[in-house]
């Protein structure tokens, strides 16, 4: 090889031949410039997340919402002080008292007690739902944005249809369809977050899809199903997990509103949305039937959106900074 | 040039195109094509280090791409160890893509951000069953030690690393499968000053010690003079001149190749020459001018060159070059050239 005849002056100088660094002193030039011990496993972008995520108060807050109710909702065999269902005419409709700490209803059931119960009904349905809108919803999502062409233009019309209706109205479709019932509740307001999470995803994919990693998977020769699980997907887990600790408030708030609408849970079932339904009609005689399953969905609904904000900067690098 | 004649080419590029369709209106109707890689013909010796220069947008990248069929051509041929790249599928194609392998501008989004790099090396590796259990590891570990870094870097998550480490990675990958021809698409330009010369000389090592065969695209011509053996010189999709390192940095044929060429800097001030500004922009694609894609720069136009495209053709010296003025239309047989070249539209 010939010796570079154009030295070049000033900033155009590259100096190939002189230039031989061994590698070993690059050894500590990470992007982080902190100084590698010798035996390090890789720090994993999960545990940033979760130290980034315990920093932001409002997430921390979240997770203590939610913390709370999940014990009460785990435990609520044990927390409880009466039986949910159980009534008692002599006791209807009490105020808040040391034997009934958030009184009674028309039916004299333990207010509290129907409340901790109710808290693992609404949490149900927001998993479940969330579990069914991921299951149906990535998939479409995926294969639109992977392939595109005629099948994307076709799902994507059929998410528009979708997406057209509220959430709200199209669970009170699915649900009137499929009969009242917490599973329907479930199937319902999962099959209403399916056109969200499509569109999410293929959104997401689109994007990944254009990456040189992808690239050059296919370079290796790579399946499409390898390149999709392996290494597609798990660069669009962040705007899901996300999306989804949202959409568990939203299916939360989707459940009560058809346990109001008298579509969801059935007598005597105590969900928070009938619970409130029922108390309605004692709103000026026995207001803590109303009051306290408001204040329960929406403490619920913000743990979830509290935990769902600190998630998003969590899981952007870019607001993560350093 | 004349030692490399004799041997049968490893790659063989012949009227490549890639055109992409221009999209418009409610029902996306295809109102036009940008001809990013327009009738490009090469070929590439077994060892030897081919490199495409041109300026940002004339096609190279996009051929580069092409020939590994990362995007389907339009039209032409790709013949790589005498077999049709187009023609293969399903097993053979990923035997052929075990062979061929490329090696990304952007050391930042050619990896996973979601894997390790020994993971990322041990899938393609066990894709093409060339190892399992510890050998794998073993295997993968060794070409990361070839390409400059350590073992333990392999449980190492790419944002550890600096843009030389993660270009470094980027380049054990691609070694990885053992290939004969690596496309290198612009290796070096993204990356500090500092680092380029560490890459290039990695690659020029690897090179000597695996036997490999280089398509080096990129813009910078001081480290093309450095590494390539010949070069193929590209404006608007279209391959201009074809020359041998030396035949074309100490004369340029082609106007174009001129221009380009005259821009490098000159150190010694004895031997600064003109450097010649090309006046105007390049044309865009989706319009290309008719005749010569160069001519609306290019200070010799002639009135031929607007009409009649010009062809790459061999000089008398071995080189190619498509000019009119290096290979005047023929006078008897003017007429029926022009009709047979003249661009469609």
């Amino acid at each position: 090889m010939e010796t570079n005849e154009i030295p070049g002056t000033g900033t155009q100088s590259r100096g190939y031949e002189e230039a031989e660094i061994p590698a070993v002193d690059l050894e500590d030039d990470v992007s982080t410039g902190t100084v590698a011990p010798r035996r390090r496993r890789g720090v994993s972008e999960w545990h940033q997340v979760g130290k980034h995520l315990l920093r932001n108060r409002g997430a921390v807050i979240g997770l203590l919402i939610i913390g709370i109710f999940v014990i009460g909702a785990v435990f609520a065999p044990v927390l409880t002080t009466h039986n949910p269902i159980q009534n008692n005419l002599t006791m209807r409709l009490q105020s808040p008292s040391t034997t009934h700490w958030l009184g009674t209803d028309a039916l004299g059931r333990d207010l509290y007690s129907r409340m901790l119960y109710g808290s693992r009904i609404s949490l149900n349905i927001g998993l479940i739902s969330v579990v069914i809108g991921v299951a149906v919803g990535v998939p479409i999502g995926a294969i639109s944005g992977f392939y595109g062409g005629k099948l994307d233009i076709f799902t994507q019309r059929i998410i528009d249809i979708m997406i057209a209706f509220p959430g709200i109205l199209l669970a009170i479709i699915v649900v009137t369809v499929l009969g009242v019932g917490v599973q329907n509740v479930m199937i319902a307001t999962g099959i209403a977050s399916v056109p969200i999470y499509a569109r999410l995803v293929r959104g997401s994919v689109l994007a990944a899809k254009e990456q040189s990693y992808v690239e050059a998977a296919r370079a290796a020769g790579l399946g499409d199903a390898s390149i999709v699980f392996r290494h597609i997907l798990p660069n669009c887990l962040a705007p899901i997990i996300v999306q989804s600790t949202f959409q568990i408030a939203t299916s939360i708030l989707w459940a009560a509103g058809l346990g109001f609408l008298g579509l969801g849970a059935q007598a005597p079932m105590p969900e928070w949305g009938a619970i409130l339904s029922d108390g309605r009609a004692y709103i000026r005689t026995a207001h803590h039937l109303t009051t306290y399953p408001g204040l329960a969905i929406l403490f619920m609904v913000l743990g979830f959106n509290l935990l769902g904000d600190g998630l998003r900067d969590a899981l952007d690098p870019r607001s993560r900074g350093n | 040039m004349s030692g490399t004649a004799e041997r049968q080419p490893m790659l063989q590029v012949t009227n490549l195109k890639k055109y992409f369709p221009i999209k418009t209106g409610v029902f996306s109707r295809t109102t036009g094509y940008v001809k990013a890689v327009d009738d490009v013909s090469f070929d590439i010796y077994p060892g030897e280090t081919f490199a495409l220069v041109g300026e940002s947008g004339c096609g190279k990248s996009t051929t580069g791409r092409t020939i590994l069929r990362l995007q389907n051509a339009t039209g032409g041929q790709v013949i790589f160890k005498g077999e049709d790249v187009y023609a293969a599928t399903g097993d053979r194609m990923r035997v052929l893509r075990k062979d061929m392998q490329i090696v990304f501008q952007d050391p930042y989004s050619a990896l996973n951000p979601r894997m390790t790099i020994g993971a990322a090396i041990r899938e393609i590796m066990r894709v093409h069953g060339m190892a399992t259990g510890n050998e794998l590891h073993e295997k993968a570990e060794r070409v990361l030690e070839t390409c400059g870094l350590q073992r333990h870097h392999a449980s190492r998550y790419p944002h550890e690393f600096s843009g030389g480490q993660r270009q470094r990675v980027v380049i054990a990958r691609a070694l990885a499968l053992n290939p004969s021809l690596i496309v290198a698409d612009e290796p070096i330009s993204a990356l500090d000053v500092s680092i380029q010369s560490q890459i290039i000389n990695l690659l020029e090592d690897l090179q000597d010690e695996f036997d490999l065969t280089f398509l080096f695209i990129s813009h910078d011509l001081s480290v093309v003079k450095h590494m390539a053996e010949r070069v193929g010189v590209m404006y608007l999709g279209k391959l201009v001149e074809v020359a041998g390192k030396r035949e074309l940095y100490e004369n340029p044929l082609h106007p174009y190749s001129q221009a380009l060429l005259s821009a490098i800097p000159v150190s010694d001030p004895a031997r600064r020459q003109e450097r010649i500004i090309l006046k105007g922009d390049v044309p865009s694609p989706a319009n290309p001018p008719s005749g010569c894609p160069f001519h609306t720069r290019c200070p010799y136009a002639m009135d031929v060159c607007r009409s009649v495209v010009p062809r790459l053709r061999r000089t008398d010296s071995g080189r190619h070059v498509a000019c009119h003025l290096i290979h005047p239309p023929e006078q008897h047989n003017g007429d029926l050239s022009t009709v047979e070249t003249r661009i469609a539209h």
